[in-house]
Formats: C-alpha cells, structure tokens, sequence
C-alpha cells in the first residue's frame, strides 16, 4: 500500500535548540484510523500541529503521496493535504452551525465567502454524517461540547482533504459521546478512505477504533504498531506505569 | 426585513440632519435650497455649504468607526477591541500636538511655509500612519495577536505620554486649539477635505468587504485559521490597512470619536442575532451612520444658539451599549 503521508527525520517544537520530540519516522495509510498516544506535554499536540501546517517542522521531512514532496511545506500545501480539529474548537456566538462549517469550504469559496450549490449541498452531506443536521440553524456556541465537536469534525470533513487530524476529540465528553465520535472517524475511514490520527489518553476506547498505533514515550522514542503488537512487546504498559 | 428598517431609519435621520440645526430653517426654505432654488440666498448657503457636509462626514464617520471596530473585535477576538486600540488615536493625537503645540519646541513648524500649510488634518494622518506602520512592522515578529493587542496599548500610552509633555511645554492658545480638536466637529469637513476624507473612507470600505471572508474564518480562531492556509500577516496587514485608511482618517478631519467604534457592532449583534461578517459589517455600517447622524443631530441642540462636542455626545449615546454589553454577558462572548 502506498503511504498517504511519509514523514522521515521529523523533528517538533517550538525552537530548533530544544525540540520537543525528534526523529519521527511514520507513515500513514489510506482507510486506517491511527491513535497517537502520549503522556502530558510529551509533544502530540505540537506533532498534529506540524503535520497541519501550523506550526513549520523544524527538520525532517513531510511528504504526501498525492502532491509533489515538499521539504518545509507552506500553510497553502497542508490545507490541501489536511484538515485540523483542534482539542477545544474556539466558538463563536451569533454564529450558526451551518456558517460554521461552511468556514470549512475557505478553498472553494468566492471572494465574498458564498459557495456555490455544490458546496452547499457538501455541506449539508457533512451535517448529516455527523449526526448533526438537525442543529444547522443554532448558534454553534449554545451547543453541547459532544455536539459542537461532531460540527467541527463535519467543518474538517467539508475541506475534502485526504488526511484528518484530531487533537484529543473525545476530552471533555460522556461516554455516550466519545463512542458517537470514535465510531463515526472509523466509519469515515472505512466509508471515506480518509487515513486519521488522532491523540487520545482513553486507551480502551483507542483499543476498540484504532487500526494502529503511534505511541510518544517519555525516553523520546515513537513507537508504531498494531495495538495488539504494541501491547505484547511491553510499549503500552511502560506507558501507563506509575 | 430588519436592514430594510435600518436604511429607512437612516433616510429619516440624513434628512433630520439637514433640516434640523441650531440656526432654525423654515421647512419649506430648506426644501427650496435642496431643489436648488435660489443659490443666493441665505438658507441655500447655509444647506449647501454647511449642513449637507456636516451630514456627509458624520455618515462616513459613524461607517468608518464601526467596520473598524467589527474587524478589530474579530481579529483579536476580544469583545472590547476598538478602532483605537492600537494606539491610531494616540498616533494622530500626537501628530496633532506636534503640529499645534510643538511651535514653540521646534519654531521651524510655524515658519517653514510648506509644513505652516499641512494643517492639523495632515499631521493627524501622518501621526496614525507612523504608529501603524510602527505596529505592521512589530506584527511581523509576533505570532500572538494578543501581544500585538499589548503593544498596541504600549504605543498608544508612549504617544499619550508625549503629548502630556508637548502640553506642558505649550502655551495656553496652543493648548486650547489641541484640546478643541480632541472634543471632535464635524463642522471644518467641507469642500476639499470632504473629497479626500470620502476617497480614503470609501478606500477603506472596500478593503474592509474584501475581508468579510477571512474575517469568518478568523472568528474560529487564529489556529483553524492557518490550517485552511490563511496567512494570519496577510490578514493583519488588511485589516491595518483598512483601520488606518477609515479611523485614522476620521480621526485625522473630526477628531478622535469614542465608543461608537466599540459599541456598535455589539448593538448589531444583539439586534440581528448574526455574527457571519457577510450580515454583521453592512448592518454595523448603516447603524454606525445611524448613531453618529443622531450625535450630530443632538450636539447641534437644534433651535439653540450654543453646539455640543460631538465627541461628549457620541460617548453619552456609546456609552450605556457598553454596560449593556458587559452586563448582558452571552453578548460580550465573540
């Protein structure tokens, strides 16, 4: 299967002199939803973050199957490549969950914003997917956090970018959410092609939705595998020791 | 149906604006010197040359101000933002001082005959620019737009500074012109400087609906933002450039206006329940026009000999929006 994204020799932070995490060989596949996992301030965020587009790798590269390998790749390149859902989406009010995901079609858009018929019905599609058509007329910031987080994976998913990334999507819900939101990136995966990763600490959950694993250990090493492979050489359990 | 009523309330109060002053006008004298009936006469004079202008440059202002201060709001998420927050008004302020109370530091602004000339307009202008360029330039090092919000403040607070010095050091006429121009008139607007300030107003204007849709996606945040591949300079640099052309040109031909800037796009959100800019920077520029023609219009306390500054009256109609607002507290959230 040919990789979807490769990334060789990355390096993560914030200042060449100390990066957060170095040495980072990965890549990910098409149809497969990957859980990073990591301890606080290991630097999952940092690495979502680079692989967005938002914050520049400070070595290393990124390189994507379907466009042309970029060494240090623009904003422009990775909103093409990806879509980012942030761990607490930032609200606004007076806003409505269909101008909020609408937000999510910036590339295809006219000058003013307005999309055309198309578009539009994309959006509504990815309304739908999420399970939150129903709350297209509200105002985003009088919603549940479970629901304004399926809004802002219906705003990533109207971008049409091959790559979803999601800093920690399942904080801050219920159960009841968290497995709403699990299985839907596995169906969108499956359904959609779309290769995910996302960062999580809930290990069951992560266990039950992830085809693979990326686990960032405290001695600064990335472990992939499958969740069964890295549970049996030991990775997962140094992981969670106290 | 809501825009409808507010273009209606604005073609109601342009036309209180003309009939009404503190010279009391028959109704039907004024209506002949708008249809143009005898040029010579006193009302046609007064209409044509004072009151008409007056209208125009208190609707540019009130428009100006407030698309400045919805972008403001936007690209620093922060409910309190204003068109001065970056210091623009200071800027102009000081260039102002410079110009009228630096004659007696620096002699060569009262004898020198091109800069004797500029007048207090240019200074003003050129004072808004320099801090402008001075943030636009500081914007380029810092990724946060709240530390750019702190250096604005900065800026502005060095330029306050520098003028408390300048008035210090200046003489009492010097000192009353400064603090004549800092109380806001719509009343020296005319001829000329009426087309140049409509010019850079209307400039502005344009550069501010080009940014309607970078600002909706501003509204989700600077890292949303930048992961659909907007520059966050490019943005800032627009809306620089917009605040500049629009406040520091009202500034720069009236004074420095408060609180209609800050409170308008708050009342137009309560009022239209919509914050997409598509929606929320036309309806801030009609009720902005709004306000300000009603400033305009009470500051002349019609049918009496004395005037207001317009600056106390905008401040006293501004001000209860922003308790409401900070009271009302789903309406300060962004």
């Amino acid at each position: 299967m040919n990789a979807l994204l490769d990334i060789q020799n990355l390096a993560v932070g914030y200042t060449k002199r100390e990066p957060l995490f170095q040495h980072i060989h990965a890549r990910l596949d098409a149809g497969t939803v990957v859980g990073l996992l990591g301890p606080n301030g290991i630097g999952k965020s940092t690495l979502l973050k680079t692989l967005a587009g938002i914050l520049p790798p400070l070595e290393g590269d990124i390189s994507a199957s379907f466009t042309s390998p970029v060494r240090q790749p623009t904003q422009e390149t990775h909103s093409n490549t990806s879509a980012f859902v942030p761990s607490q989406p930032p609200r606004a009010a007076h806003f409505s969950v269909w101008d909020t995901v609408s937000t999510g079609r910036y590339r295809y858009t006219n000058w003013l914003g307005i999309d055309d018929q198309e578009g539009k019905q994309q959006v509504g599609k990815a309304l739908e997917q999420t399970g939150t058509l129903h709350l297209a007329q509200r105002d985003g910031s009088e919603l549940s956090d479970g629901e304004f987080h399926r809004v802002a994976i219906a705003r990533a998913l109207v971008q049409n970018t091959p790559l979803l990334l999601l800093d920690e999507p399942t904080a801050f819900l219920d159960i009841a959410n968290k497995r709403i939101v699990a299985q839907l990136l596995h169906t969108l995966a499956r359904k959609e092609e779309k290769a995910i990763l996302f960062s999580t600490h809930d290990l069951a959950l992560a266990m039950e939705y992830c085809d693979l694993f990326w686990i960032m250990t405290p001695e600064r090493t990335l472990h992939t595998g499958t969740p069964q492979q890295l549970q049996e050489d030991g990775t997962i359990d140094k992981l969670y020791q106290t | 149906m809501k825009r409808i009523w507010l273009l209606f309330l604005l073609l109601v109060l342009i036309a209180a604006d003309v009939f009404l002053g503190s010279v009391r006008l028959p109704f039907a004298d004024v209506w002949d010197a708008l249809m143009g009936s005898n040029p010579e006469a006193f009302v046609y004079k007064i209409v044509w040359n004072f009151r008409i202008p007056k209208m125009l440059t208190a609707l540019l202002a009130g428009m100006a101000l407030s698309v400045c201060g919805v972008q403001m709001q936007t690209l620093f998420r922060n409910p309190l933002a204003d068109p001065y927050v970056l210091g623009i008004s200071s800027g102009a302020g000081l260039g102002v001082a410079f110009f009228v109370m630096g004659a007696s530091v620096f002699p060569i602004l009262s004898t020198h005959p091109w800069l004797s000339h500029l007048g207090t307009a240019a200074f003003a202008w050129m004072g808004a620019l320099a801090v402008m360029l001075m943030v636009a330039a500081a914007s380029k090092r810092l990724k946060s737009n709240m530390g750019l919000l702190i250096l604005g403040i900065m800026i502005g607070s060095a330029g306050s500074a520098l003028i408390s010095l300048l008035q210090y050091l200046s003489d009492a006429p010097a000192l009353k012109q400064y603090v004549l121009w800092t109380m806001g008139s719509f009343s020296n607007v005319t001829g000329r400087r009426l087309v140049i300030m409509a010019a850079l107003c209307l400039a502005g204007l344009l550069i501010s609906i080009r940014n309607i849709k970078d600002l909706n996606v501003f509204l989700m945040g600077q890292s949303y933002a930048e992961s659909l591949g907007l520059s966050t300079s490019r943005i800032r640099n627009r809306v620089f450039l917009a605040t500049t052309l629009l406040a520091g040109s009202v500034t720069a031909f009236c004074g420095p206006i408060g609180f209609i800037g800050i409170a308008v796009p708050h009342l137009c959100r309560m009022i239209f329940g919509n914050a997409n800019h598509r929606v929320l920077l036309p309806a801030s520029a009609l009720m902005g026009a709004c306000l300000m023609l009603v400033a305009d219009i009470l500051s002349q306390m019609p049918g009496s000999q004395s005037v207001l500054p317009v600056n106390t009256v905008a401040a006293l109609l501004g001000i209860p929006v922003i308790l409401y607002v900070i009271l009302k507290n789903k309406a300060v959230a962004l």
